[in-house]
């Protein structure tokens, strides 16, 4: 009961974004012109309360009881401000991309022609637009904050069940819902698959807590059935984050959507399914770092994640090579981060491989993981902001890597933000994609060097990852020779949304000074992220625990079981 | 009542311990699936009023045209009225654990009306039912020129 | 319930389970109409609802019931949002048959 009003009282930001996204749609259903155009602005403002109430509410490190609830990575960790402050910031630069979407579509522009009492509310779809946004943002937020399996199922569903209606709704063009119905299929193909993972853990523990689901593995070994039931929801979960056996809908889906759309599709869900993969995860392994006595993943999983994460980023770069197409070959290379952030995940956090001893971003492979997805998101959203500031001379969107060409000359402010993006995406110094590569080469290398059984998984996954980077770098920098030496095609002109340029702009100028000293703040702040939560987050409690590594943890081991709710 | 007649057969039939007892219940259920059927129609045919007429005779009396091929069009206002029926049918799904549980939760063992509490809960709940509901009217969905 | 209705094990159900996911997973991969792939996928659904009251029963909780409870709803949601598409697609195209749309492919 206590649990649940805790809890409660941890949500206020989601109340925020939910009472902000019915604001929208009321706002796009009004009879005032005036009110209707404001739906975008209604929507960062409540961007805005939202992550001001994130820094109000209290940390939930010390809301909880450590004898009573086991501690887990998601809903009680550190994790939570972090993903969520991240959230909304690439929210609001999110939202900023994509105003002027909606208003963009035939139907929108006919129902606004129509004045005052004439207006059809039936017909004009552009509150629902934003309103979906902040949905989705709100399912990935309350992704973070996930403590049972039914909340994280019903958080994932939040998350993605928006975006197939903006995937379909944001042009005119048939290809849209082309690719909407794909995505849906697809995904709710996939929504079957973990939620069979779920059911399989629930049915071999028979939790869905995740504290007690962590107790309960340290006292009975990972039964078969468990196994299977985490196996199959990371399979699952592969979908949102398009990674190799689920990744066949990418290339067509951020094709087919309009392209703020595939800039959202590109971070949102995929950051809901790294932050669900790690809570998964952190049901069966990395039990060092709260508590247990195992400390790496079940053998079996490593090697999955392993052929997962090298098959995803192989497959996704070298068919990224082979792309004509703008959208095509960015979204193959959204493809290719998946599987790079898959090898953090791999490593888990630092307590697993304390070898050195040293609590740094190099060897903590999780805090490298939610440093990689901020990197990566800047990066991407605004390399496809770029994208989606220019279209062609007719109307149409840009396509091909010719309608890029010399675009130094006509358009030397999006060149210069296009070319900071693609090299941040690359991972050369001094952006922000490099220090987040960096710290996953780090990681899976201090693994390499703690000499468990599997440990010649990460030397292997490391020699991948580089060689991945190298091929990945002929299509990034392609794209920026394209764009600063090619003949100028003569036929793209700049749209007129100075939210959605300033949108780009923001995105690219933080991958820039997060690749310098500002950086450091990020790196801070991920590597407490990632951290464990601290028993009653008494100061110096990290430090007791890595030097007695057998004092709290044991009880807590112990003492779960038997409090667990029913 | 039915449900108690079905546990008295159900119970009988265990208790005759003849080999096929695990099918029992499917089998008890098939009859008064069967029977439930075939007694409306007979019964109705016995007791009922007999009119007959052209109209009478058709098979739906609203006047909808039973006759001709199933795979018609339908008019796409029925698709959005059936995805309304969904909304409140899921929410009904919600009511029914809570009320059967509601009984329980008042009364001295529970220091602090944890009845009323739950009751709020659920009056949100069905708070933002009616904002959907209210959406869907200003969109037009109950709308029929 | 009496003894003999419950000699049926937790296994009988979950492979009962198994089998209606497994036959939908099946379904999904090999037809090639819109309404049936998503009948097909409400079957996965099925399959797991059908594990979890198992396991519920299993473990004498209600945990996996409310489980259940959440599950239909977010089936009903996925069914709302596939009527409105595929309802948008016929109009279209004129056609429910996934071959015929092969406007992007690469």
């Amino acid at each position: 009961m206590n649990v649940f009003m805790d809890k409660l009282a941890l949500l206020w930001p989601e109340v925020a974004m939910m009472l902000g996204a019915v604001a929208c749609l009321l706002a796009g259903l009004s009879s005032r012109q005036s009110l209707r155009k404001a739906t975008p602005a209604v929507a960062m403002l409540a961007l805005v309360v939202a992550a001001v109430l994130v820094r109000l509410v209290p940390n939930a490190q010390g809301a909880y009881d450590p004898g009573v609830d086991p501690s887990h990575f998601l809903g009680l960790g550190g994790m939570v401000p972090f993903v969520k402050m991240s959230v909304l910031a690439l929210g609001l630069i999110l939202v900023m991309v994509a105003s002027g979407t909606p208003e963009a579509l035939r139907q929108v522009i006919a129902a606004e022609a129509k004045e005052g009492k004439a207006f059809e509310p039936g017909d004009c779809f552009r509150g629902e637009f934003y309103a979906f946004m902040l949905f989705s943002l709100t399912g990935v937020m309350l992704c973070a904050g996930a403590s049972d399996l039914v909340w994280l199922f019903l958080a994932l569903e939040l998350t993605s069940l928006p975006t197939y209606v903006m995937a379909a709704t944001s042009r005119d063009k048939p290809a849209a819902q082309e690719s909407a119905v794909k995505y849906f299929f697809l995904g709710a193909m996939s929504a079957a698959v973990f939620l069979y993972g779920f059911a399989l853990i629930y049915t071999a523990t028979g939790l869905t807590e995740f504290g007690p689901i962590v107790a309960y593995v340290e006292q009975n070994g990972v039964s078969p059935m468990m196994l299977t039931g985490v196996v199959l929801a990371v399979v699952g979960i592969c979908f949102k984050i398009a990674a190799v056996p689920m990744h066949f809908y990418t290339a067509d889906v951020y094709e087919g959507a309009a392209t703020p759309v595939t800039a959202f599709l590109a971070f949102v869900p995929k950051t809901a399914g790294f932050v669900s993969l790690i809570g998964i995860l952190g049901l069966v392994g990395w039990g060092e770092s709260h508590g247990g006595t195992a400390s790496e993943l079940p053998e079996p999983l490593v090697y999955l994640l392993a052929l997962i994460a090298v098959l995803t980023m192989t497959v996704g770069n070298v068919l990224g090579l082979m792309q004509q197409r703008i959208k095509r070959v960015l979204a193959y290379s959204s493809i290719a981060h998946s599987g790079y952030m898959l090898v953090g995940l791999l490593v888990g956090p630092e307590a697993v491989h304390a070898a050195t001893g040293s609590n740094t971003l190099l060897s903590n492979g999780l805090a490298a993981v939610l440093f990689y997805l901020v990197a990566y998101g800047l990066s991407t959203v605004s390399s496809f902001a770029v994208v989606a500031c220019m279209s062609r001379a007719d109307g149409s969107e840009v396509e091909t890597y010719d309608d890029l060409a010399g675009m130094r000359q006509r358009h030397p402010f999006l060149s210069g933000v296009l070319l900071v993006s693609v090299i941040s995406l690359v991972g050369l110094p001094p952006l922000v994609g490099f220090l987040g590569k960096l710290y996953l080469i780090g990681s899976a290398y201090a693994a390499a060097s703690a000499g468990s059984a599997t440990a010649w998984v990460y030397p292997a996954v490391v020699v991948a990852m580089v060689l991945n980077s190298a091929i990945s770098a002929g299509y990034y920098l392609r794209i920026a020779a394209v764009a600063f030496f090619g003949t100028d095609s003569g036929q793209t002109v700049e749209l007129d949304l100075p939210t959605r340029r300033w949108g780009a702009a923001i995105a690219a100028g933080a991958a820039l000074l997060l690749g310098g000293l500002p950086g450091n703040l990020l790196v801070e702040s991920s590597r407490k992220a990632a951290e464990p939560p601290l028993p009653n987050a008494v100061p110096g409690a990290t430090l007791d625990r890595q030097n007695a590594d057998d004092t709290p943890p044991r009880e807590t081991a112990e003492a779960g079981p038997a409090s667990a709710p029913h | 009542m039915v449900n108690v007649m079905m546990k008295g057969v159900i119970m009988t039939l265990a208790e005759s311990g003849s080999s096929f007892n695990h099918y029992a219940a499917l089998g008890v259920l098939l009859l008064m699936a069967v029977g439930f059927g075939v007694a409306n129609v007979t019964l109705t045919t016995f007791l009922g009023p007999s009119r007959k007429g052209e109209v009478k005779g058709t098979v739906y009396e609203s006047g909808m045209n039973p006759i001709g091929s199933a795979r018609r069009r339908f008019n796409v206002r029925f698709f959005i009225l059936a995805m309304t029926f969904l909304l409140f049918d899921v929410e009904i799904v919600f009511l029914y654990p809570w009320a059967v549980t509601f009984p329980s939760l008042g009364g001295e063992a529970v220091d602090g009306g944890l009845d009323l509490l739950f009751l709020g809960r659920m009056l949100f709940f069905v708070l933002t039912t009616i904002v959907a509901f209210v959406y869907a009217w200003r969109k037009g969905v109950f709308r029929y020129d | 319930m009496p003894e003999t209705l419950t000699a049926l094990g937790l296994s009988h159900y979950l492979m009962t389970g198994a089998v209606l996911f497994v036959l939908g997973l099946i379904g999904f991969v090999t037809r090639r109409n819109l309404i049936i792939m998503f009948l097909c996928t409400e079957m996965m659904f099925q399959g797991v609802a059908l594990s979890l009251v198992a396991g519920a029963k299993f473990h004498a909780n209600v945990t996996g019931q409310t489980f259940v409870i959440f599950v239909l709803t977010i089936a009903a949601a996925e069914a709302a949002l596939a009527l409105g598409l595929v309802v948008m697609m016929f109009r279209r195209r004129g056609t429910l048959d996934v071959d015929a749309w092969q406007a992007m492919s690469g």
